[in-house]
């Protein structure tokens, strides 16, 4: 199954992103973002199914909340999406 | 003990305070540094005290919900973010040294004190206007006098501050918890309050909340941005470096969950009801001076007052002896002292929490009346 990272500024805005995409009726779970992905180091990310990632960045842009990166994670690994 | 001294702490907490605290330190490890359960579980709770507190402040995100360590560290990040050498400042005649030293180490600060006497609200907005009108850089002001409960205009100094660009801190360590606090209203640039007094949290812990950017007070671990050398640019990271007090934070969170199912509105009316029946049992005592104005509408729950000819020192001793648990001094904030007038004698202040009962006003006045007319325990 595909996924989107959408990687979080801190812990507490990848919480507060579950938040409102749990309010738009989106799963998102939060996770440390692989260490691959951490050009700064350290920082956490919510995970969502690929299906999803569009309404999801369309809900967090509702609220003002972007995220720093988005990747997709297929079987091949992650590639950056640029929005 | 009958304990009245909720204006340094309230030792009395919601039992819900003290197992979430020793849950915490079971079970939880550090937010944000790891994948396992502990870490998950801290990270969980920290998350629901900022959101509480950011519902409870009018906090637009979470995100801008610091965890401090007391009203004080969140006073001196706001200061020393705001305040530089030469800064023109202007603080009311009530401010508590949290707010008097930090800025005394600022270099060439100009300061102009806002000393209208107490109770006198309408009088204080018109003063800090004129103040305003000569021009500064920030503002600071308690909404409730440590020392004489007095209500201070924050609503209106807010709105000058709006009106003329004027970045204001609010000092809530007398408020939050008590008063309505919104940040939503006075769009201040912070608010700073302790966890351990009006918000029912255990010591060691604190809020601040901000809307301006920041300078940090420290630097350190964040969990985050390991690899850059600068402290993250973003909230709260930036301003949180370090292990938090996660049992602080477990704790201050069922402290936040209790003001919000009682009510602010209900818990003041509360504190205002035993604080104007203590006046009204002081005020039988000969040689009791109280500091009041008697309506309690601009006053919460905290009372001083002398006895004539007594050192309020040894007043206090002798209550503490009794089992009366007041604070005697000048309460770290001799600034309201001097604009009283009390600087040389200070106070004995009794300050309540909604722990607190009639009953036990009736037994603390009966033993002043014992302190200042009958016997004295060696």
């Amino acid at each position: 199954m595909d996924y989107y990272l959408f990687i979080a500024r801190s812990v507490t805005q990848a919480q507060h992103m579950a938040q409102i995409l749990s309010a738009c009726g989106i799963r998102a779970s939060v996770l440390r973002t692989p260490a691959s992905l951490s050009e700064r180091g350290c920082s956490h990310a919510v995970k969502i199914r690929a299906e999803k990632w569009s309404a999801a960045l369309s809900c967090l842009n509702r609220a003002q909340l972007q995220p720093l990166h988005i990747y997709h994670q297929d079987a091949n690994g992650y590639n950056e999406v640029s929005v | 003990m009958i304990y009245f001294d909720a204006g340094a702490t309230t030792l009395e907490k919601p039992e819900a305070v003290r197992h979430a605290m020793a849950r915490a330190v079971a079970t939880m490890s550090s937010p944000g540094r790891g994948n396992y359960p502990a870490s998950r579980q801290a990270e969980e709770t920290a998350y629901r005290c900022r959101s509480e507190a950011a519902e409870l402040f009018g906090m637009n995100s979470p995100e801008n919900v610091i965890f401090t360590g007391n009203a004080t560290h969140g006073l001196n990040i706001a200061i020393k973010t705001l305040v530089k050498p030469g800064s023109r400042v202007v603080i009311s005649g009530y401010e508590h040294n949290a707010v008097t030293r930090p800025l005394h180490t600022i270099p060439n600060v100009r300061l102009t004190v806002v000393d209208t006497l107490p109770f006198q609200p309408g009088q204080m907005a018109a003063e800090f206007a004129e103040a305003l009108k000569q021009g500064a850089d920030a503002v600071i002001c308690n909404h409730v006098s440590n020392v004489f409960g007095c209500i201070q205009p924050v609503d209106e100094i807010a709105e000058l501050c709006r009106r003329y660009r004027v970045p204001l801190i609010v000092d809530a360590s007398q408020s939050a918890g008590v008063l309505p606090v919104r940040m939503d209203e006075w769009q201040a640039a912070f608010i700073a309050m302790p966890g351990h007094k009006g918000l029912y949290g255990p010591q060691g812990t604190g809020l601040l909340l901000c809307n301006h950017d920041t300078r940090t007070l420290m630097e350190g671990g964040t969990g985050s941005l390991s690899r850059q050398q600068q402290m993250p640019e973003d909230l709260p990271d930036r301003l949180e470096a370090g292990t938090h007090n996660m049992p602080g934070i477990a704790g201050l969170l069922e402290g936040i969950r209790f003001v919000r199912r009682r009510g602010v509105d209900k818990i003041c009316r509360q504190e205002q009801n035993l604080t104007a029946y203590a006046a009204r049992r002081l005020e039988q005592i000969d040689g009791v001076k109280l500091f009041t104005d008697g309506e309690f509408v601009n006053q919460t729950g905290v009372l001083s007052f002398l006895v004539a000819n007594r050192d309020c020192e040894e007043v206090g001793e002798q209550l503490a002896q009794r089992g009366i648990a007041v604070r005697a001094g000048l309460q770290c904030a001799p600034l309201a002292h001097r604009t009283v007038g009390t600087l040389k004698s200070g106070t004995i202040r009794f300050s309540a929490s909604v722990f607190n009962t009639m009953s036990q006003i009736d037994r603390f006045a009966g033993e002043l009346q014992s302190v200042v007319h009958g016997n004295i325990k060696i």
